[in-house]
């Protein structure tokens, strides 16, 4: 049985030998201030966001619940978060790639299959990926993990 | 399948940068991925890139990220390599390069898969990938196509090496 731990990735920035970045840059750039600092390394897990892949990296001061989706059971960044919230379906993108490669092999021009799997997230009649069949629900759920 | 390294070796990225939606420079940004046909999927994991600047303080600002006009015609640039040399190569590989006629533009929706803020004076940056949640690459047209890892807005030029580790499915 997985953990969600088990999902992470790792991001690493040595500035050992280095005089590091401005904080003021790496605010700007979604990371955190520290992440940049002269001669030391910051490292940091990452998780990959189910939905679209983006990368998180996990700030330990978050004090708001982390997007989670309950379907696939994968952390998600806020985006997606706020589709879930908003009630979309969960449709995870490595299902929508399986999908899209299906209806590619049964005959489906690649521009018509990339439009309704990737653009309009409308998942094949003959989807050949196994989901979470209940209801899209908009309930906030809290992150299963709590970090410190 | 096959994994590969698509490695670049001292590119100079771009003094300014490249905001969202605005094609590059050739040879002005480490490298672009892209599938072979429409139906090759990719998965990269792991990025790793180290500053070679010499003398002074240079700020990479450097984004990994979809792109929504792929690179076309008269591409060039960077080198590919089987990471398992008993592999045999698969009929049809993934277009990389740093260099076309029509370089790529980042995405503005799908254009930041991941952040990369170093200083190429001394500095490196790597991230990894656990297997299973690697980032995909799906076809050969845009916006799922390709990716790409770039200089954006406020870079300051300086040489940087690296490589993309990616499997080929």
């Amino acid at each position: 049985m997985r953990s969600l731990r088990s999902l992470e990735g790792v991001l690493l920035i040595d500035h050992r030998c280095s005089m590091g970045v401005p904080e003021e840059i790496m605010v700007s750039q979604g990371l955190p201030k520290d992440a940049g600092k002269k001669e030391t390394v910051w490292e940091s897990a990452t998780v990959t966001c189910n939905h679209c892949e983006a990368q998180v990296v996990l700030n330990p001061d978050r004090s708001r619940p982390r997007g989670f989706c309950m379907h696939c059971s994968h952390y998600l960044c806020d985006e997606c978060e706020a589709k879930r919230f908003l009630g979309l379906p969960c449709y995870p993108f490595k299902a929508r790639v399986q999908d899209y490669l299906e209806a590619v092999d049964k005959g489906s021009t690649p521009e018509a299959a990339h439009e309704a799997i990737f653009v309009q997230g409308v998942r094949p009649a003959q989807s050949v990926v196994m989901l979470d069949s209940s209801p899209a629900t908009s309930q906030v759920s809290q992150s299963p993990l709590i970090l410190p | 399948m096959a994994r590969y390294s698509q490695g670049f070796q001292s590119v100079t990225t771009t003094s300014g940068g490249k905001a969202d939606a605005t094609a590059y420079v050739s040879s002005g940004y480490p490298f672009f991925l892209q599938g072979g046909t429409s139906t090759m999927q990719l998965k990269v994991n792991e990025l790793q890139c180290g500053g070679e600047a010499t003398a002074a303080s240079a700020v990479q600002i450097l984004q990994f990220g979809r792109d929504s006009t792929v690179a076309v015609t008269s591409i060039s640039g960077n080198f590919n390599a089987l990471l398992d040399a008993t592999s045999t190569a698969p009929g049809t590989t993934a277009v990389f390069g740093n260099a076309a006629t029509t370089n790529p533009q980042r995405s503005t929706t799908l254009g930041k898969l991941i952040q990369h803020s170093f200083n190429a004076y001394g500095g490196l940056v790597r991230w990894q990938a656990r297997q299973g949640e690697e980032i995909t690459v799906i076809g050969n047209t845009a916006s799922l196509g390709e990716v790409s890892y770039s200089p954006f807005t406020g870079n300051v030029a300086g040489p940087v090496s690296g490589h993309c580790l990616y499997e080929l499915c």
